[in-house]
């Protein structure tokens, strides 16, 4: 028979039932999403690494290694294996288009995996070309197909013999300022080193991949020991498809531990005030239910499976809801299909997930095996007398004179806040949690907004940026600027307290390349010391007026530097003009020219050309992104919003059902009674906004600061958005209560005057 | 004077098939100034009477007239304003806003009233001066149901209506609420407009204070009788 109650019970507070499972679900439903997806890139991405050889050492020289420094490296205590690799940036012949063209001569290190159709790699073969199906498809380009690319006017014409994903080109960008790939644009291919050596002449590889599980620190004493010098070499941690793929997954844990403890919090919290209002209203059943002889641990039963029941379906609910998120994002297509490349996207939940979700139900159990607990205290006729709310206490500014100016509205909305102060709480929580939501996700877009403003339409002043070959004279160099009108710069790196480090020496006299100090204001580069990006500044614990020494790879020089500021970069590095170059006596080689002109003659000093559309058009795909996931969780915040306001809106009107319908029998019109409910969730909204708008700053800030390690963003907050947020909250505020005030009209004086029975 | 007549009202309740004529056809009038008894047992439209004449619900049919204007068609908002100056109510249970003080709960109808009296002196004409900053819950129920006439009076209305007012007191406690009840009839120092005082009950003692008795069963007036020579609160044996 209790069996049926419940189901009749559920009927009775069907709308508390269900918004009850909604926000359990999406809170659950977050959570699972959440971890799910830095879960599955984790695991996804492992195994294409493993599977392709993804590199864990990369080591370089311009001049090239023969097979015996190969040898050499390989006979290293160490290391697993190791391959000579070369990877160049080529263009493909009639286009702008450009390929990574690599060769790796041991393919178990640096290889790749074939996709559908197509013939296996095949070292000996003279004229193959094993090329990306992203491009290959974008492209439709065919097996069987030619391709011809140059490089430096060499050019090299190969059939596609096969479809291929890499793990070394996981995320395909062409250098570091690009935010996202452009399969269309930018690809790479495989061809073998039997075809490099017929094309070239020679053999030519500046660059050895390791496999290896040594650390860094010992894996280069080792290899500069073999050489006899200080040789560049560099980890996981300083290659894009590695660091971006891990800031993803840091990405992931973040948001899984961040939103989720939101929405569940205030699912949890909605669970409590709801389930003991339940208990309190049903107080006399079970006061009945116990006089009819029912014991205790049956009526308990009956009332926790409300809860279980809620905490199933939630749970339920969630996982449908984290599987379809995990999927939306985690697919070929989804949002992470535009930035990773790579041929599987399975779903994974990690473990702890499943007993965090068997912890939540736990919970739910106790609370309602709580609320029910406190309602059977002492004898049947105990419970069988209605529940008595706690004493009136005296508010502290009762005290003062004020007080007694008020209307009767607020004092009467005071008290009834003071007295009922968990459903207040939840009312404000709710609020607070809805604005640090939206708040923090429009100032997200404002922050990646102003990012994108001032580094990509302002830092880079330039149309065109020219690769020049290493081969290219400084002077031939200068010549090529100064004939497009250009400013040029040597990129590099050198070795600073062990670690390898990108130093750029600009000569700025044009302004095609402006650079942004710490409050995103541009200024100039004076000649009295570098500049120093944050990421690296927070590397090395670096400060202002440090000094430090660089020791350039290859050579047994060092140089004394003084750090004249801290900066904000898009590329991990450090900034010096040229002029201080020369007062330290560094002498360095200049490979790119920013210029203003568009059509950039073919030389042999020219690498390739990059024009500033291509870079502004990968951005507009991740700003594209950006807007989606703001619109997404300003979506769910007022989602999460209306239900708390509206469940506690409900509840509170129940409450309060005697009250106001003794205020209309007493001669207060329908109208005042509403906007009395109203003013009351104003107040709160108004204080939920007073503290929520600072909270979701602070929250951004640390966001923020967690997606550091990949881009130098100062957090920024328009004021548009704080009007917005404003405006929305209260908006939102307002319409629930209203939607509840006008319940007030319904109140029936009859039927709820004639007494407590 | 007439403060009140109806004329032919009916009042029927729906529920599903189930028809309920809670009045059928009911005409009286009502003086001015005097203290009226209506008796009947539960379910025999007593309640309902008052609650039309209080402006809480309208007649299916006929017509209400309060001080000479009609109420049967007034709108919800006309209504509410009728409460809020002509009628004060008294309930059983007290109906008091428990988040509030004695002096609030009074006070509020001055955010309603036109012609509210002074609420400190409502207080002292109940005796509740000493508790004037406590809450509902921290009185007894006599000193609760004298919150909630004052509340009534401090509107100034022409009408009080009471429901059972004594039904959860003690009958010494009762005897102190209809002594302050027959007083009003006679207007005190604040007003000197004399109230009409309309008790329902089924205590059959406190017919004896009336000046006029009306009893009700299955929705029809049974009688109207008038009292000449009413017994005072006192003379009645409880």
């Amino acid at each position: 028979m209790l069996f049926r109650k419940t189901f009749r019970t559920i009927r009775l507070y069907l709308a508390q039932f269900i918004s009850m499972i909604v926000m359990t679900a999406i809170g659950i439903g977050v959570f699972v999403g959440f971890n799910m997806e830095w879960y599955s890139i984790e695991r996804n991405t492992n195994k294409f690494f493993d599977e392709t050889g993804f590199a864990d050492y990369r080591v370089f020289d311009e001049i090239g290694f023969s097979s015996d420094d190969l040898e050499k490296i390989k006979n290293i205590d160490g290391v697993d294996d190791a391959t000579r690799f070369l990877s160049v940036n080529t263009t493909v012949k009639g286009t702008e288009k450009v390929l990574a063209l690599a060769v790796s001569e041991n393919i178990d290190v640096s290889g790749f995996v074939l996709i559908g159709d197509g013939e296996e790699y095949n070292a000996d073969s003279e004229d193959g070309i094993w090329l990306s199906k992203q491009y290959a498809d974008k492209n439709n380009i065919k097996l069987g197909d030619t391709i011809t690319v140059v490089y430096k006017e060499i050019e090299i014409s190969g059939k596609v013999l096969g479809l291929i994903k890499s793990g070394e080109f996981l995320i395909c960008l062409p250098d570091e300022t690009q935010l996202m790939p452009d399969f269309n644009t930018y690809g790479f291919a495989y061809i073998s080193p039997k075809m490099l050596k017929r094309t070239l002449g020679f053999e030519y590889y500046p660059q050895i991949n390791i496999s290896s599980n040594l650390d860094k620190k010992k894996m280069s004493e080792k290899i500069d020991n073999v050489f006899e010098k200080t040789m560049v070499i560099l980890s996981n941690d300083e290659n894009v498809s590695y660091v971006q793929t891990q800031g993803e997954i840091e990405e992931g844990k973040t948001m899984a531990s961040v939103l989720p403890v939101l929405f569940l919090a205030i699912a949890i919290l909605t669970m409590v005030t709801t389930m003991h209002r339940l208990a309190i209203n049903e107080k006399t059943q079970i006061g009945i239910l116990k006089a009819l002889g029912f014991k205790d641990k049956k009526i308990i039963a009956h009332y926790t499976s409300f809860s279980i029941l809620i905490g199933v379906f939630g749970t339920l609910f969630g996982i449908i809801i984290g599987y379809l998120m995990g999927y939306l994002i985690m697919n070929p297509n989804g949002t992470l299909g535009i930035y990773f490349d790579m041929p599987e996207w399975k779903l994974y939940v990690p473990f702890f997930t499943w007993i965090i979700l068997i912890l939540i139900n736990a919970l739910l159990i106790v609370i309602g095996y709580l609320s029910v607990k406190s309602m059977l205290k002492g004898s049947a006729s105990d419970a069988l007398r209605p529940y008595t709310p706690k004493k009136m206490k005296a508010m502290a500014i009762e005290k003062t004179k004020l007080w007694s100016k008020l209307n009767f509205g607020v004092k009467w909305n005071m008290r009834d806040i003071m007295r009922h102060k968990a459903r207040s709480f939840m009312t404000l929580f709710g609020i607070l949690g809805c604005t640090i939501l939206i708040i923090a996700s429009l100032g997200m877009k404002d922050t990646m907004n102003d990012f994108v403003d001032i580094f990509y339409e302002g830092a880079i002043n330039y149309e065109t940026r020219i690769n020049v070959s290493e081969t290219a004279t400084n002077e031939e160099t200068k010549e090529l600027a100064s004939k497009y009108e250009g400013d040029y710069a040597g990129s590099t790196t050198v070795k600073i307290n062990d670690q390898t480090i990108g130093l750029e020496i600009y000569n700025i006299t044009h302004n095609r390349v402006k650079f942004i100090d710490r409050n995103m204001k541009f200024f100039e580069l004076g000649d009295n010391g570098v500049y120093v990006c944050e990421r690296i500044a927070k590397k090395l614990n670096i400060k202002v007026g440090d000094k430090l020494v660089f020791l350039p790879y290859g050579t047994n020089k060092s140089y004394e530097i003084i750090v004249e500021d801290i900066i904000r970069t898009l590329s991990e590095t450090i900034i010096m003009s040229e002029k201080y170059a020369e007062k330290i006596g560094y002498d360095y080689h200049i490979n790119l020219v920013f210029t203003n002109q568009k059509n950039i003659e073919a030389n042999k000093n020219i690498v390739n050309t990059q024009s500033k559309s291509s870079i502004i058009k990968s951005f507009d795909t991740f700003m594209g992104l950006m807007n989606l996931m703001v619109l997404l969780l300003i979506v769910a915040a007022l989602v999460l919003g209306a239900i708390v306001l509206y469940n506690l809106g409900v509840m509170s009107f129940m409450e309060r059902y005697r009250e106001m319908s003794t205020l209309k029998v007493v001669g207060f019109k329908d109208s005042k009674i509403g906007s009395l409910l109203i003013s009351q969730n104003l107040w709160l909204t108004i204080v939920g906004i007073i503290i929520g708008v600072p909270t979701g700053v602070f929250l951004l800030k640390y966001m923020i600061e967690k997606l550091a390690s990949e881009y130098e963003m100062k957090p920024t907050v328009n004021i548009l958005t704080y009007i917005l947020t404003i405006w929305l909250i209260i908006l939102l505020s307002f319409v629930i209560s209203l939607f509840i005030s006008k319940k007030s009209k319904k109140i029936d004086m009859v039927e709820s005057l004639k007494g407590i029975d | 004077m007439k403060i009140v007549e109806f004329k032919n009202v009916s009042k029927t309740y729906t529920n599903g098939d189930h028809i309920l004529k809670a009045l059928d056809d009911v005409s009286l009038e009502i003086e001015k100034g005097k203290l009226i008894v209506v008796l009947g047992p539960s379910g025999a439209g007593k309640s309902t009477l008052l609650n039309l004449l209080g402006g809480l619900d309208s007649p299916t049919s006929g017509k209400i007239i309060v001080d000479g204007k009609d109420i049967s068609s007034l709108t919800k908002n006309e209504l509410a304003e009728y409460r809020a100056n002509k009628v004060g109510f008294i309930f059983q249970f007290y109906n008091l806003i428990p988040t509030l003080t004695v002096l609030e709960n009074i006070s509020l109808v001055n955010e309603i009233s036109h012609n509210h009296l002074d609420t400190k002196k409502m207080i002292d004409e109940v005796g509740l001066l000493d508790h004037i900053n406590n809450f509902p819950a921290e009185l007894s129920g006599g000193e609760q149901q004298r919150v909630s006439i004052a509340r009534a009076l401090a509107k100034n209305p022409q009408i009080i209506l009471c429901d059972e007012p004594t039904g959860a007191l003690d009958s010494e406690t009762g005897v102190m609420i209809l002594k302050l009840l027959s007083k009003m009839c006679k207007g005190s120092e604040l007003s000197d407009d004399k109230k009409t005082v309309i008790i329902v009950t089924h205590n059959q003692n406190i017919a004896k204070i009336a000046d006029a008795v009306i009893r009700v069963k299955n929705g029809r007036i049974k009688s109207y009788e008038i009292q000449d020579k009413p017994l005072s609160v006192e003379e009645v044996e409880w």
